[in-house]
């Protein structure tokens, strides 16, 4: 490699390295010092999200109703003594949490007392606190949150989607669960979620900014989660997914103006730790319908979508989907031009000036995602996640070619395994009249 | 953040900003808005950022952009009661990341003073092909606004609060009015925005050279422009009224309630950290009261949260709730302003909105988002120009007595709320 370029990529592995430990315990630690920013971003990463609705543990089986993790993530904040955004108010930092569909992540943004922030964080994982009165009162606000998703026309698509592709792998269930299936849980049941999900072998802290490795491995000493007995790991359980659709087509109304769709396409699940080939079809995606694409730019053009129309991959454990949504008044003829489009790019090959600017884009989002404590922290999780490291994601960037798409193209976004959703306008929308113009009440 | 002027009406802002990794040259254009061109302003922003001159085609463009690392093109639109500005942007990586050892940020400045400068035009104004394109685009984003349910709700509420007043021209445009738009309607509005706004070029992330040589490009457009900057509007409010409740029924699972409030006179910015603080306090943190009460304690909304319009006097909660929670929701709402008005303030809850209020504003400066949008909207509220440290130190001595009067300033103007079609009408 030439100096000029070396001393690049040395910039690039300087912004990007990081330290990493796992401790006696199984936890492991990350932590990415960065000189100069004032404040620090830790995450605390629990291997549990909505997918995890069975599993075994130490010889037992334990199935759960959909929405458990994200109930749990709910609750986590309360304690015998109060809650802990009151206890994070103490201490200035600003926190939060969420579940998706494969971990449960609880953070906080402190520049100042930031042990005292951390201890809270590990102390509201290490001490969970439920009762029957604490644990109902949050089924009302939990009810309200999965409503107003239902609302959500782009929210519905996905889940719709997932409904179609997939017979019985819990992606199928909404994240926040369903009225009904949050009706069952019960402190006891959180209790187990936590034994199994929230034992330090099964968790990861991120840290960045304003921090140092040893200040958060104190705080680990300090939560007792850096001794703690090896606990058994959770197995998930999943009931094998054949690979046909559960349904090929559905249509949903709703109260939208503006008709919505979506495709998916079931693909073979990916090994764990690929990212290889997740990346891989993110620029094929790139290729076949991103902004510089051909595609793209005939749709935009006649008015068919909107910048809002594009697709992702939905990768968790045992299940891969391609899913492409927008929205539009013909959906019939946009599905019809990508499907000639993914066929051509079969036969012909990703274009490759447009695969080569991808990755250019993909390099640039990497770097991107290291300047603020909030992306460096949150990249560097996602990575580990996945057994991944951001240096080791430059590489492999860098080692995909544009023949490595033509060849993934052969298997993946087939006909047989397209199901399509369409959201359309049940009629309760009409325009409303001009509130100016509207008499007072 | 050094500020100089370089012309009447024009200024440069820069921070080398060292310890990031991307850099950002941006132009702001601030300028009085009128209702006859409005809509022509919710186009003007389409059409810039699908090219420019210098690349007129869009998909050369973006591909442009990816050659330099997905850089991020942006001209934003964004109302500031009855002034409008209008931002272009160009953000990436910095040099040193280059893998070619590309200059990036004198490629970025080419580009945002391309798009800003020298726009696809012809004789007859905007060039027709993207002209109809982007027509299409603003149609489809005005109809399809009630897919966003709370996003309509809080445009409908502000739509009855303004009224007929200039703070309550729509940025977004006016759907009637996109058909007749010309290529020289819009192109009228553009040659009036770079005659007659304030402007202020900002150079983020970039070493002094850089900076320089950015400026004297910026300056070097700027020569071929005849200059009439014009006077920008004051802060407004709307005067109160007997409050107005309106709503909609359709097929949905959870009402949205937005309820607007006025101050009644213009806010001064010597109140600023006063109603930073209040906000706090009343809907804008976890911390806050709404948060506390309507959704820990009472169960009564997913969300309820307040915020406050420095340029139009203006006070918005917005909830998300069950619909035959509204009258409570709403009655609960104002309660709680009534509450911190004239009922007790503990100190711990008031130090608590503090603390979380100047540790957001120590980590301004940890992003280049923080530092551009902290700066340019002290810029354009006018006045002393406050460092988010000015700010903190602002914050630290504002009074529980000073966050009272500052609430108590507020009136109910406008409950709106979007129902289920079943469910009870508006209290």
């Amino acid at each position: 490699m030439p100096d000029a370029a070396g001393s690049r990529m040395q910039a690039v592995l300087d912004c990007a390295g990081n330290e990493r430990y796992t401790l006696p315990s199984g936890l492991e630690v990350l932590v990415r010092p960065m000189p100069g920013y004032a404040a620090a971003h830790v995450i605390a990463a629990a291997r549990f999200g909505s997918i995890d609705l069975r599993f075994a543990l130490a010889g037992r089986e334990v199935d759960l109703p959909a929405g458990a993790a994200h109930y749990l993530e709910h609750k986590m904040f309360e304690d015998q003594a109060g809650d802990a955004f009151a206890r994070f108010a103490r201490t200035g930092a600003n926190a939060n949490a969420f579940t998706s569909f494969d971990r449960t992540c609880y953070y906080f943004t402190a520049t100042s007392a930031v042990d005292e922030s951390l201890d809270v964080l590990l102390d509201m994982l290490t001490h969970p606190y439920f009762t029957d009165e604490t644990v109902e009162k949050e089924r009302g606000i939990i009810a309200q949150e999965i409503k107003m998703y239902a609302d959500s026309p782009d929210w519905r698509l996905i889940t719709e989607l997932c409904q179609c592709l997939y017979h019985s792998h819990p992606v199928r269930s909404d994240i926040a669960g369903s009225c009904e299936s949050i009706a069952q849980i019960t402190p006891a049941l959180l209790y187990d979620c936590c034994r199994a999900f929230y034992a330090p072998a099964n968790l990861l802290i991120a840290a960045a900014g304003s921090i140092d490795a040893e200040r958060v491995l104190a705080a680990c000493r300090r939560a007792g989660l850096d001794k703690a007995p090896a606990a058994p790991q959770p197995v998930r359980i999943c009931a094998p997914e054949p690979m046909t659709l559960a349904a090929r087509q559905r249509t949903v109304p709703m109260a939208v103006t503006k008709p919505c769709f979506g495709v998916g396409f079931k693909e073979a699940p990916l090994a764990p730790g690929d990212g290889r080939t997740e990346a891989l079809y993110d620029l094929i995606l790139c290729c076949i319908c991103g902004g510089m694409s051909p595609l793209y730019r005939r749709l935009y053009d006649e008015g068919l979508v909107n910048p809002g129309f594009g697709g992702e991959v939905l990768r968790v454990d045992g299940a891969c989907c391609i899913l492409f949504t927008g929205e539009s008044d013909d959906a019939d003829t946009v599905i019809k031009l990508l499907q000639e489009e993914i066929e051509a790019q079969r036969a012909r090959g990703v274009d490759r000036e447009v695969f080569a600017l991808c990755k250019n884009e993909k390099y640039g989002q990497l770097i991107e995602n290291l300047e603020c404590v909030e992306d460096a922290a949150s990249q560097m999780a996602d990575f580990a996640l996945m057994g991944q490291t951001v240096p080791a994601q430059v590489g492999m960037l860098a080692s995909l070619t544009p023949e490595d798409a033509d060849a993934a193209l052969q298997t993946i976004l087939q006909p047989a395994r397209m199901a399509r959703v369409d959201i359309l306008p049940d009629g309760s929308a009409a325009p409303a009249p001009d509130p100016e113009q509207e008499t007072e009440d | 953040m050094e500020r100089i002027q370089l012309a009447p009406g024009v200024h440069l802002s820069a921070d080398p900003a060292e310890k990031l990794n991307r850099c950002r040259v941006s132009i702001h254009f601030t300028f009085p808005i009128r209702r006859e061109n409005a809509t022509a302003h919710a186009l003007l922003p389409l059409l810039l950022e699908r090219g420019y001159a210098g690349c007129p085609d869009m998909t050369a463009l973006t591909k442009r952009l990816a050659g330099l690392y997905g850089a991020d093109l942006e001209v934003d639109g964004r109302a500031m009661g009855a002034r409008r500005n209008l931002c272009v942007s160009v953000t990436g990586i910095k040099s040193r990341f280059a893998l070619a050892g590309e200059d990036l940020a004198a490629a970025y400045a080419e580009l945002a003073l391309g798009v800003a400068f020298h726009p696809c035009m012809d004789d007859d104004g905007f060039e027709a092909g993207a002209l109809a394109i982007e027509k299409q685009m603003l149609r489809q984003s005005l109809e399809d606004e009630l897919n966003d349910k709370r996003l309509y709700c809080a445009r409908q509420a502000a739509r009855v609060f303004f009224g007929e007043s200039p703070m309550g021209i729509r940025q977004e445009g006016y759907l009637e009015e996109v058909d007749a738009l010309t290529g020289a309607d819009v192109a009228a509005a553009y040659a009036e925005m770079l005659r007659t706004a304030s402007i202020e070029l900002m150079v983020l992330g970039c070493t002094p050279a850089q900076t320089e040589r950015v400026a004297a490009a910026f300056l070097a457009e700027l020569a071929a422009v005849r200059r009439a900057p014009a006077v920008l509007p004051p802060f407004m409010a709307m005067p109160r009224q007997t409050p107005v409740r309106r709503s909609e029924a359709f097929e949905m699972e959870q009402a949205k309630l937005c309820m607007v409030f006025t101050l009644g006179r213009p806010m001064e910015l010597a109140d600023m950290a006063a109603f930073r603080l209040a906000m706090a306090l009343y809907g804008g943190s976890v911390t806050s009261r709404l948060f506390l009460h309507l959704r820990e304690r009472d169960h009564l909304c997913y969300y309820c949260a307040s915020s406050f319009q420095s340029f139009t006097g203006s006070m918005t909660v917005s909830s998300g709730i069950e619909p035959a929670d509204a009258a409570r929701a709403e009655e609960a709402i104002l309660n709680e302003l009534a509450e911190l008005c004239c009922g007790p303030i503990t100190p711990d809850e008031l130090e608590d909105c503090r603390r979380g209020l100047i540790a957001g504003l120590e980590g301004v400066e940890d992003s280049l988002g923080g530092i551009e949008s902290w700066y340019a909207m002290e810029i354009i509220r006018g006045g002393a120009i406050a460092t988010p440290a000015d700010a903190r130190a602002g914050l630290a001595a504002v009074t529980e007595g000073q966050v009272r009067a500052a609430l108590r300033r507020f009136s109910l103007s406008v409950s709106y709320l979007l129902t289920r079609k079943e469910g009870p009408a508006h209290a």
